[in-house]
């Protein structure tokens, strides 16, 4: 491998572990955000049902 | 601890989170314009030795997050607070993400310079125990049965695990290495020339924001995975359903527990 593979290696993995990381993130925010949505559904759903 | 907890606060906000994030993304790319272009190669290695600066800024914010690690492990441990658990939890996936771009990185530059991608070196040994404590650490959280008793045991080997991080920066002070001695944390003047060390400092400052907006994030996806896992805790539970026939005979071979 010539010097230049290496650095450029190196610089793109640093972009996508951090990139990467912060892409994770988001999607774990969309995940907690829908399942607190999904829960407040069931939640008004099953106060129907005592009604 | 005041001074953390009064960054943490300040960082809360969306609108001091986005501004952190594009000068993250600002610091980052100025650090890859110098780095590459800007300031001159090495005498002896040549410009392989530009991946300095991001696998020593890696390194120092992987320590540094260790650090956060044990100070919010230490306050936990002494206020029960579950927002310090919080703060732990972060910097502790933050820290292994940059504890495994610094193995990545060095191995890259070992690979030109030594010969060898990885060798048992005592710095590169100490440094990949201190990735296995931190994933441990990860992997304790998961395990662990009740919240109570998650936070109390992450904490304290956030505080034991804590003790790698002197013994991995004075290891090649400590042992024969073939890794270099420290050039900046050392004691006199640094041994760099003044150019890589502004560019090495700047990428130092470029890392510290990525630290702190990925930490900001963090602890926002944490209470509101916190949120969540108390709202589904709370929810009424579903109407029964008729049972499943549950099978009486023991698989030949099994590994069930008879009492």
């Amino acid at each position: 491998m010539h010097d230049l593979s290496y650095i450029v290696t190196g610089y793109t993995l640093t972009a996508v572990a951090i990139g990467g990381y912060r892409w994770r993130l988001a999607v774990r925010a969309r995940r907690a955000t829908e399942l607190v949505r999904a829960a407040a559904g069931r939640r008004a759903a099953a106060a129907g049902r005592q009604r | 601890m005041k001074l953390l907890q009064t960054a943490l606060a300040k960082a809360g906000s969306r609108g001091a989170q986005r501004v952190l994030g594009w000068a993250t993304v600002a610091g980052l790319a100025a650090t890859g314009v110098f780095a590459l272009f800007v300031v001159p190669p090495d005498a002896s290695q040549g410009d392989v030795q530009r991946l300095m600066y991001v696998h020593v800024p890696a390194a120092w914010l992987a320590f540094a997050s260790f650090g956060v690690v044990f100070l919010a492990s230490v306050a936990y441990l002494r206020t029960k607070r579950t927002r310090w658990d919080r703060v732990a939890v972060s910097s502790a996936e933050i820290g292994v993400l940059f504890c495994t771009l610094t193995i990545v990185l060095g191995s890259l530059w070992g690979r030109p310079v030594w010969g060898t991608w990885w060798t048992w070196d005592p710095r590169l040994t100490t440094t990949a125990v201190l990735l296995l404590i931190y994933v441990g650490y990860l992997t304790l959280r998961r395990v662990a049965d009740s919240p109570t008793r998650r936070a109390h045991w992450s904490a304290v080997l956030g505080v034991v695990g804590f003790v790698d991080v002197p013994i991995t920066h004075m290891s090649v002070v400590w042992w024969r290495s073939l890794h270099q001695q420290a050039t900046v944390l050392r004691p006199g003047s640094p041994t760099i020339a003044p150019s890589m060390l502004a560019t090495l400092l700047f990428a130092l400052l470029a890392f510290s924001l990525a630290y702190g907006y990925l930490m900001a994030v963090r602890m926002r996806v944490g209470r509101m995975e916190d949120r969540a896992a108390s709202t589904v805790v709370s929810l009424p539970a579903p109407r029964a359903r008729a049972p499943r026939p549950v099978a009486t005979a023991a698989a030949p071979g099994g590994s069930g527990d008879h009492a």
